[in-house]
């Protein structure tokens, strides 16, 4: 476990997210709620496309908490525990679609690789996704990226976290 | 006003940058990203030197720059020293820059390449800095300097490269 870089704000909520460190800047989290819920919930991109990103990054950058959520909704969408399962280094060897690969691709190329995708790589995204779903996607990578990193460099997060379930995010209303 | 689109990605053909020409395909998501990505420089959450060492670090790190997204970005850049194009490639030793803001070039080039292998001492050297709810935004500041640097290298094509 890493240790916590910063002292978290004193709070009662239940939340999370609201007795995490992210509230020691309210605003900035207030406009991140409202980021993440619109991409996850006012977006372009299947739920469960956007899931299979989100869990290739956890696990590149090796962020127990990120790692450790599913939400909802991609399961809803019918993304399984088994597929989940064949996401990992090896994933152009295993039996995962074209489709999903694609995604991989970009998270691996976006991740490793500072955004450097190979021609093939374009064109097996562009074969299943429109250019708006690409950009969504591309996005979603960074956030997914740039969040989970800010977890683990806080630190205070313990190694492992069970796999459970949460809501989908969505936009909250105006404070 | 010069216009480029993304040469891979059909239907990017307006916008004043590639990044800008990407991102207008996916206006709710734009216009919400934004709101949160121009908060650090509109509100100096983090002070506006140091966030913009960050970017062309970080920029140069992914071989792309966040571009300007509001006047207040347009202004930090415009004030930023042009000897640090040079003196960043030796941060760590440079006298250009003071100790504060080493030990975040150190915290930030960490945090891009393996969050994991920032240190305690390295952290407790930012937090000492910044505070606890300045290291907050700090974090969160390079969350979008690496992520969407990327994402600039993405969709500039060989260019950027």
């Amino acid at each position: 476990m890493i240790a916590p870089r910063v002292k978290p704000p004193e709070t009662t909520s239940p939340d999370p997210i609201q007795a995490s460190p992210l509230a020691l800047q309210p605003e900035l989290l207030q406009a991140f709620l409202r980021l993440y819920g619109t991409l996850w919930s006012h977006g372009e991109v299947d739920q469960a496309a956007k899931e299979l990103a989100r869990v290739r990054n956890a696990r590149l950058v090796d962020c127990p908490i990120c790692k450790a959520i599913r939400f909802a909704g991609a399961r809803r969408e019918g993304l399984t525990e088994e597929t989940l399962d064949l996401v990992h280094d090896d994933w152009r060897k295993g039996p995962l679609g074209a489709r999903e690969k694609a995604v991989l691709g970009l998270v691996d190329g976006m991740v490793g690789d500072s955004g450097a995708l190979d021609e093939a790589a374009r064109q097996a995204l562009l074969a299943h996704f429109t250019p708006a779903q690409v950009v969504e996607l591309a996005a979603g990578v960074a956030l997914f990226m740039g969040f989970s990193k800010i977890a683990v460099a806080l630190g205070g997060l313990p190694d492992e976290i069970p796999v459970h379930e949460q809501p989908t995010p969505v936009v909250p209303p105006a404070s | 006003m010069y216009r480029r689109g993304v040469s891979w990605l059909p239907g990017t053909s307006d916008g004043p940058d590639s990044f800008a020409s990407a991102f207008a395909l996916r206006p709710n998501l734009e216009t919400a990203w934004r709101a949160f990505a121009t908060l650090f420089w509109e509100r100096e959450l983090v002070p506006p030197r140091l966030l913009e060492l960050c970017r062309l670090q970080l920029g140069r790190l992914h071989g792309a720059e966040l571009p300007d997204l509001c006047d207040a970005m347009r202004a930090a850049r415009a004030a930023r020293d042009p000897a640090w194009n040079e003196a960043i490639d030796h941060w760590w030793e440079n006298p250009a820059f003071d100790p504060t803001e080493q030990a975040c070039l150190r915290f930030a080039e960490q945090f891009a390449l393996d969050p994991k292998q920032i240190g305690d001492a390295d952290a407790a050297a930012v937090v000492a800095a910044l505070g606890d709810a300045g290291t907050v935004a700090f974090v969160e500041a390079l969350a979008i300097l690496d992520g969407f640097s990327r994402f600039a290298r993405l969709f500039a094509g060989e260019d950027a490269r």
